[in-house]
């Protein structure tokens, strides 16, 4: 059993016939093409699957992508725009903010949806809202100067 | 002597792909055609495959291929040890284990086929614990461990996999010359490496035979020779397409599932893509060995320890295939020495085949392990001594010309310094904020790492540099250190130099990434090669009157004349140096007497390193590898039963969050006499394994209670301090 | 996962009505966090699943004659964050914001959370010491049960087959009354409760006394349970450290916890004594400071 599903996804409409047991994750990454976004855990648990539903971050890798249709959709690869990194992309580089690189689409996902909602987070805000993205690699000291760093430089 | 470029904090060369999501690991590789597939796995510890029915799956719409070990050569796989087979043939021995699999036009069926495949059990007796493995008459894992390629000599029970031993003079006159003789056992807990990146992999073949691989995977060259053999196919038949990959911390080293990913491309005549769900590596895996480690120290009555011996039983589960020494055993064993002068030792490690899990590296193998229990030990001591456990360390640390367990002179040793700085950093003799607070040390040092590796280096016309290795970046960012050192050399800015990854077509070999090597084997090949080309550059420049930094019309020129200018080297680091690296760590930690929750409250890491090539990777080696102590030492832990593992997702598994991290204060003691380029020494494995005894040590402080096995969690705690109030 | 089919009704009553036609085969799916990762596991296999996310109505807090009504499909972001909800029950704002990560409470609704029945969850804890009503709705009508009395077994609630969570309501509180959730969690900071503990105190004219306590208490069973001996303990009692210590000792036998990787069935079992008396000192410390300022 399949179905048409229309979706908005990085601002570009997409109509993708899919199974109803296609996740979200599966539906960007297989269907779709989009393949910045990671299945770690596959419970909603780690983050790396993390994209923006409507501006809002959710678990793709929970999500059916049924549950999409008629739906905005953000992924990594919408953050670039005009060829240039997005600042917090940028910030994760100057700073160190990923090491294998696997959890950073979902981290700079993640942080753009908590700059967007809260241009200059206090450590406890970036703590809180962060928690759900897990990193194995860096311990995540850097994770937290990228985002201050990102922050920084907008209010600049 | 300050350099250029090596030294300074650039940005990796990596950021863009990395931050974009443009990165392709092994997971996100596609090809026209792809099919998935998937394994079943014995839901049994110990069983005999009675009958294996295929047919449901087979007819599943949307399946291709159902393969099981019939449909394939019995050939057994492993990285140094081949015990394992591809498919379990007629038994299985752990739960997890694979049994048969499935290729299908998308994940979800794939699995779906797997639950219509019917196979018939029996039970056999089985066993887990490690202890109980090698007493006469335990059920035993393998029939003839002693038959299998690679297997060790020495066999003193069949569930004995491997013994590692290091001995320094003479452990009974020790002992006798001893005032006071202490003895503990310590246990550690099953341990995921935790990358966020499942085992991944895609095997294509081409038209003509050619077999194309991707794979998650941190040695190139390794995968495909252990490929050549598990196919029955020539080397250059097969070739590995390097991927970056998404954390590796020792596990990804195996074929993993490439040889069924193979055949079922081979059956189906589709690429064939297999990933992980999260909780088949946590059942299936390789990860860090649980351990079981007794110490017994002899001390003189001025407290110099005079003798030590080690016992360590390594819980290896069902197969050895997964470990890569020669020896089938984990060095880290060597560690039960810690960072002391012993002249009479005796350390004994034996990794044990039991129905469980089987087990493989992890960051430090063996270490964190042998380390918790040994820097206990010694705090243990010293509170039966009456001595500052500072004290008891400073009167037996390493110095200068003394020797390792096994065997190593040491030169430039900073033992002392480095203890020294962490103290200091940490306020360690400060008086303490209040009640419920504990301060605790602990030491380790890791030597740099050896293996082999291949650089080229070659001249473009547009000026730039291209340094051609194959060696994936795991991580590390040892990519963009590669690029500085070759910048270096040559005079250049590091956006000048860019890194071409080659393919296993490029090279005859490589030792991969492993064992902290990269910046000395891959930094010192990038360097000679780099120098070599430097050579040509200059002589090129002299020949055509140019000067030397006009690089594009110096490679134009040669380029007129039908030649590139390129140089490349082979390096070959040799068994270890008399350098090695010292860490000292001072944990501070509050419990709360009501619950025994233990909150680390700062952490003190002190390094004694050679030149930092680069300060934000390095860096981020120090506060990654602490964090994975840190939940190492507090949270994390594998729950097996039986051999059943409880823990079978990742939340379950509790690997450390952004909010666990306690304030980190790092201490660089630089010292410029490591083996690698200008001097570098390793990083990558220093800060994880004295991490767990430092706050173990910090907890009994704080409350008197002294946890003896990880983690130390709150329960433990609680539950010891009611011990102490009844004992009262 | 398994195949299976999906529709996502405009109406309750349209949605009542497919979950009627296709009986144990039906599965009500709302946020998904929960039903997704068990038919990933292939814990669960429906072969067809009603969502209610189109569905209109489900999805507002409202203040209705003092009390508050949070729809079925709000989610656990959008509670947190109300400022109805913050302003009446804090205690329940802050209890909403305990739950997992910004992310899974993006997700996550409040219906679907409650049909869910996991005794390790925080809300439910909180929403029986505030003593919340889950509103029903189902093929014979529509019924309100208190919170305390909907959870049967583990993941098991008072719902019949074909009905559905519509909402949960929030009496008023009294004014000299205080609330406090604490949430037990020693491992890491993503995690479901090793125990959780809800407590409201609402005090006697002469702002000292306990006139009415509810204690609530989750991951110490099947179910999250009331610690109804406990609070009549606390009954006519001026707050003392023995009145808590006495409190602790009923709530020891009341609970059943069960072993898991969060905490061995002893140690719940002790830290629940313990963290009651942390909320119970939180909540009564509240309800002075409310009792003050109404004087």
């Amino acid at each position: 059993m399949t179905r048409k599903i229309r979706l908005t996804v990085n601002g570009t409409a997409r109509t993708v016939e899919i199974p109803m047991y296609r996740t979200l994750l599966d539906c960007l990454r297989n269907d779709l093409g989009l393949t910045g976004s990671k299945e770690g855990c596959g419970v909603g648990v780690c983050g790396a699957c993390t994209v923006l539903l409507d501006g809002k971050m959710i678990s793709s890798c929970i999500a059916l992508a049924v549950s999409a249709d008629g739906h905005e959709v953000t992924t990594v690869e919408g953050l670039v725009g005009d060829e240039r990194l997005h600042p917090v992309q940028q910030a994760f580089i100057d700073a160190g903010g990923f090491q294998c690189g696997i959890c950073t689409p979902g981290q700079v996902v993640s942080a753009k949806a908590l700059l967007d909602a809260i241009p200059n987070p206090s450590d406890v805000e970036i703590r809180d809202w962060m928690l759900g993205n897990l990193c194995r690699c860096t311990g995540y000291y850097k994770i937290i100067e990228s985002i201050q760093t990102a922050a920084q430089r907008s209010r600049a | 002597m300050a350099h250029r470029i090596v030294g300074q904090p650039i940005g990796r060369v990596d950021g863009t792909e990395k931050v974009s999501g443009e990165a392709r690991y092994a997971g996100d590789v596609t090809l026209p055609g792809l099919v998935w597939g998937k394994a079943l796995r014995s839901p049994l510890p110990h069983a005999r495959i009675v009958r294996i029915d295929t047919s449901r799956a087979r007819s599943l719409s949307g399946v291709l291929a159902v393969l099981t070990a019939k449909d394939l050569p019995s050939i057994l796989v492993g990285r140094r040890m081949f015990d394992m087979p591809m498919l379990a043939r007629d038994r299985v021995r752990f739960i997890g284990e694979k049994v048969a699999v499935v290729a299908a036009a998308d994940p979800d069926l794939a699995e779906e086929a797997t639950t219509l495949i019917d196979v018939e059990y029996e039970d056999l007796p089985a066993v887990f614990d490690p202890e109980a493995a090698i007493v006469a008459g335990a059920p035993v894992v393998h029939d003839n461990p002693g038959a299998y390629e690679g297997a060790p000599a020495e066999r003193p029970h069949p569930n004995v996999q491997s013994v590692l031993r290091f001995k320094l003079g003479d452990l009974e006159a020790g002992f006798r010359e001893a005032a006071r003789t202490f003895e503990h056992t310590f246990r550690t807990q099953l341990a995921h490496q935790g990358y966020l990146e499942p085992h991944a992999g895609v095997v294509a073949i081409d038209h003509d035979g050619r077999v194309q691989v991707w794979a998650s995977n941190k040695m190139p060259f390794r995968l495909k020779e252990l490929l050549s053999h598990a196919l029955e196919l020539p080397q250059e038949k097969i070739r590995v397409n390097l991927t970056p990959i998404g954390g590796d911390f020792g596990g990804k080293g195996s074929l993993m599932d490439l040889p069924l990913a193979y055949h079922l491309a081979r059956v189906t005549g589709r690429p064939v893509k297999m990933v992980m769900r999260y909780a088949e590596e946590l059942m299936a895996g390789n990860p860090r060995h649980p351990a079981v480690i007794t110490l017994r120290t002899g001390v003189s009555a001025d407290g110099r320890i005079v003798a030590r011996s080690v016992r360590s039983l390594f819980n290896s589960g069902a197969y050895a295939a997964f470990k890569p020494a020669p020896s089938v055993s984990l060095g880290g064993a060597s560690m039960g020495a810690g960072v002391y002068r012993i002249p009479n030792l005796l350390i004994e490690s034996f990794c044990v085949y039991t129905h469980n899990i089987p087990c493989g590296h992890a960051r430090s193998p063996g270490e964190p392990q042998m380390v918790f229990a040994e820097e206990s030990h010694m705090d243990m001591i010293a509170r039966e001594l009456a001595l500052d456990p500072a004290e008891f360390r400073r009167r037996n640390l390493l110095r200068d010309g003394d020797h390792l367990a096994n065997g190593h002179h040491l030169e430039h040793v900073r033992s002392s310094d480095t203890l020294e700085a962490a103290l200091k950093a940490a306020e360690y003799s400060q008086p303490k904020p209040g009640p419920w607070i504990g301060r605790g040390m602990a030491m380790t040092h890791r030597h740099i790492g050896v293996g082999f590796t291949n650089a080229v280096v070659r001249l473009g016309v547009d000026g730039h540099v291209t340094l051609r290795i194959a060696l994936p970046d795991t991580g590390t960012g040892a990519h963009l250190v590669l690029r500085q050192v070759v910048a270096e050399v040559l005079g250049l800015t590091v956006d000048d130099v860019e890194i071409e990854m080659a393919t296993t077509d490029d090279f005859t070999t490589d030792s991969g990434v492993g064992g902290s090597r990269v910046t000395h084997t891959g930094g010192r090949a990038a360097y000679h090669a780099a120098e070599k080309l430097k050579v040509q550059i200059q002589a090129e420049a002299a020949k055509l009157g140019m000067p030397v930094e006009s690089l594009p019309a110096i490679a134009r020129a040669a380029a007129r004349e039908g030649r590139t200018l390129e140089a490349s080297h082979f390096y070959d680091a040799k068994a270890h140096g008399a350098v090695t690296s010292f860490t000292a760590q001072v944990a501070e930690v509050a419990v709360d007497p009501q619950t025994g929750q233990v909150t680390v409250r700062r952490f003190t890491t002190a390094h004694d390193v050679g030149t930092i090539i680069n300060p934000i990777g390095h860096q981020g080696q120090i506060e990654g590898g602490f964090v994975q102590g840190l939940g190492f030492a507090l949270m994390e832990e594998m729950k097996s039963e039986e051999g059943r593992i409880s823990t079978l997702s990742l939340g379950d598994v509790k690997l450390p969050t952004i909010q666990d991290i306690p304030p980190l204060t790092t201490v660089i003691l630089e010292d410029p006499v490591g083996p690698g380029p200008f001097n570098a020494k390793a990083i990558g494995e220093g800060s994880i394994s004295s991490v767990a005894p430092a706050i173990a040590n910090a907890v009994a402080d704080a409350c008197g209670v002294r946890i003896l096995d990880l983690p130390i969690t709150a329960e433990k705690v609680y539950f010891g301090l009611k011990e102490k109030e009844r004992r009262a | 996962m398994n195949a299976f089919e999906y529709a996502a009704p405009r109406t309750l009553d349209e949605a009542l009505a497919v979950l009627r036609e296709h009986g144990d085969e039906a599965r009500v799916i709302a946020g998904g966090t929960a039903l997704v990762t068990m038919m990933r596991q292939r814990l669960v296999r429906p072969s067809y699943l009603v969502s209610l996310r189109e569905v209109s109505g489900l999805a507002r807090i409202e203040a209705a004659n003092g009390d508050v009504r949070i729809g079925a499909l709000v989610n656990h972001r959008e509670v947190e964050t109300s400022p109805l909800v913050r302003e009446r029950f804090p205690v329940l704002a802050e209890t909403f914001r305990r739950v997992a990560s910004v992310r899974i409470r993006n997700m996550a609704t409040v219906g679907g959370a409650l049909a869910h029945a996991d005794p390790n969850q925080d809300p439910p804890v909180t929403l029986i010491a505030l003593g919340a009503r889950v509103e029903i709705r189902g093929p014979a009508g529509a019924r309100e049960v208190p919170v305390e009395d909907f959870f049967r077994d583990y993941y098991e609630s008072a719902l019949e087959p074909g009905e559905v969570v519509t909402g949960v309501v929030v009496p008023r509180r009294p004014a000299a009354s205080g609330a406090a959730f604490v949430k037990f969690l020693p491992r890491t900071a993503d995690d479901y409760a090793t125990v959780a503990v809800a407590a409201t105190v609402s005090l006697q004219p002469d702002g000292e006394r306990c006139r009415e306590a509810r204690i609530a208490l989750g991951s110490v069973g099947v179910t999250p349970l009331r610690a109804r001996a406990a609070e009549a303990l606390l009954a006519g009692q001026p707050f003392g450290a023995d009145l808590l210590r006495h409190a602790g000792e009923s709530i020891k036998n009341a609970v059943d916890p069960l072993s898991d990787h969060r905490g061995s069935a002893a140690y719940k079992r002790e830290m629940a004594s313990v963290i009651a008396g942390r909320a119970l000192t939180q909540a009564w410390e509240a309800a002075r400071a409310a009792a003050r300022e109404t004087r």
